[in-house]
């Protein structure tokens, strides 16, 4: 096996800080505190999670604390790691405060947005061509943390059929933004796009297109089993994360 | 652009016999292990570089009308100037030394692999034992105290030569000259303006793309301003149809009250 690959962890990391996040930012829309708690909490799991998935990947994880040593604003990886530790310090100070600051409020926000949006910036500038053969992979990973974010306050018991609207209209969204990437880089990318739609992540791809959006909304239509129907969209949220990243690195020689 | 006393690298494919004894040396010198490799039915091997291979032969062979055709380039670390490796690098481990080379930190890198997706040339790899990455370091080592890298030393054809980046780009246009003048229309010097421009040249009998080499390359920098430019569009095209929902949830409930 040729070294030098991201695989399943990073995949995992990305899917929990995007739904994590997604659940936060959504959750701001509320008034009410128990959902806006709830949304902080959710984020702060899954930017913790995350963060411990990427020191294990590292292949030096005892020397993580490099990352926070030096300023290197051009490196998305040393960029992402900052925010990621931000937005973490301030989803738990938000958690502990009995009154939330508008400030503060907005800081996290913020931060968090940077936490969805930067990994798509992380994969757009390498060298692999499915990655940076558009510039709509931090518009999918972006909307893919409202649809997973929001579907992860459905199973956290939030019945607001507006949240379920949302939720909605962002898998449509991010679908199209998925065709449009494909064909965009497809002159690059040829073996990435063609391993999803018929070859070795086909299942991926698939199972993404059919179980995790197209099944879901048919049953969110037909407001049957909401609760499955979240839980299909979550874990079509990782098969886009996995698809992506794995499909990403075929394209390793390049010379 | 290098500068003109940096350490650089002249590869004149138009010299090279695919004798592979740079690989070996490099090998030699470094003190890298050997790969087990299988038939792929050409004489190139290994396949690809890697975390323990830093320098190998590229074959590229076929038929073109009529006749058989059988090249040879080098691919290694170019040192680029601007080295999308170093910009990727999120904790200054890969750097530039004195003299333009790049080279890792292997006390400092953390195993990130982020200089692995960014690297256009696929010239360093991740060691999995060693838990960082590898690459080419121009035989740093060597260079410093005035030796020639060990592929350079090597070299039995004089398709290698090394010295400073002035000397090397001076040799590669006396020697494109003569290669126009005794009709190789299609030679060209490769390396002047990628990335940068690096600190090794190539001389090519033909177009840089015949051998699979990457040409119109956009630096690191470059790439993360767009990524950050798209994102930002993205934040608020998508953001905005987030707070137009909640807006329109706001006057609804307003409106219930």
């Amino acid at each position: 096996m040729k070294g030098g690959e991201w695989g399943i962890y990073i995949a995992l990391y990305f899917w929990l800080a995007a739904m994590g996040g997604g659940a936060f930012l959504i959750s701001l829309g509320f008034k009410d505190r128990r959902t806006r708690l709830l949304g902080a909490w959710l984020a702060l799991i899954g930017i913790v999670a995350g963060a411990l998935l990427l020191i294990v990947d590292l292949g030096q994880p005892a020397r993580f604390w490099h990352l926070l040593v030096g300023i290197h604003p051009v490196s998305v990886m040393w960029l992402g790691s900052a925010v990621l530790a931000l937005s973490g310090l301030g989803l738990f100070l938000l958690i502990i405060s009995k009154e939330w600051p508008e400030w503060l409020v907005w800081t996290t926000a913020i931060l968090v947005l940077l936490v969805v949006g930067y990994t798509g910036v992380l994969l757009m500038a390498t060298s692999r061509p499915f990655w940076s053969g558009s510039p709509l992979l931090p518009w999918i990973f972006l909307a893919s943390a409202y649809t997973t974010g929001a579907a992860l306050l459905v199973l956290f018991g939030n019945h607001d059929p507006r949240l379920r609207k949302l939720s909605f209209n962002f898998a449509i969204i991010e679908v199209l933004l998925v065709i449009a990437h494909l064909i965009w880089a497809y002159s690059q990318a040829k073996p990435e796009v063609n391993s999803l739609i018929s070859g070795e992540y086909a299942w991926a791809f698939w199972s993404f297109i059919i179980i995790g959006v197209l099944i879901p909304l048919y049953m969110e239509a037909q407001r049957k089993a909401l609760a499955l129907a979240a839980a299909l969209v979550l874990l079509g949220g990782f098969l886009l994360r996995y698809f992506i990243v794995y499909a990403g690195q075929l394209g390793v020689m390049r010379f | 652009m290098p500068k003109a006393n940096d350490h650089a690298i002249l590869f004149d494919a138009s010299h090279c016999t695919g004798c592979r004894a740079c690989q070996v040396a490099c090998k030699q010198w470094n003190d890298l292990p050997a790969e087990a490799t299988v038939n792929t039915g050409s004489y190139e091997n290994p396949p690809s570089l890697s975390a323990d291979t830093w320098i190998r032969m590229k074959f590229t062979e076929g038929v073109q009308q009529g006749q058989v055709f059988w090249d040879f380039t080098r691919d290694a670390c170019m040192h680029c100037t601007s080295a999308a490796c170093v910009e990727a690098c999120p904790t200054g481990a890969v750097n530039y030394r004195e003299g333009g080379v790049v080279t890792v930190d292997d006390n400092w890198c953390i195993g990130c692999r982020n200089c692995v997706q960014a690297c256009p040339y696929d010239a360093i790899h991740f060691n999995e034992q060693k838990g960082v990455v590898e690459k080419c370091t121009l035989c740093y080592d060597r260079v410093s105290s005035g030796l020639e890298p060990a592929c350079v030393k090597a070299c039995p054809t004089g398709a290698l030569h090394s010295g400073t980046y002035a000397e090397m780009k001076d040799l590669a246009n006396k020697r494109l000259q003569e290669l126009k003048a005794a009709g190789y229309k299609e030679a060209n010097i490769y390396g002047l303006n990628e990335m940068g421009g690096t600190h090794v040249l190539y001389v090519l009998l033909k177009h840089p793309s015949t051998y699979g080499l990457p040409v119109g390359l956009t630096t690191e920098s470059k790439k993360v301003a767009s990524g950050w430019l798209s994102a930002g569009i993205a934040a608020a095209v998508l953001g905005f149809a987030g707070v137009k929902w909640l807006a329109d949830r706001r006057n609804e409930v307003g409106g219930e009250s």
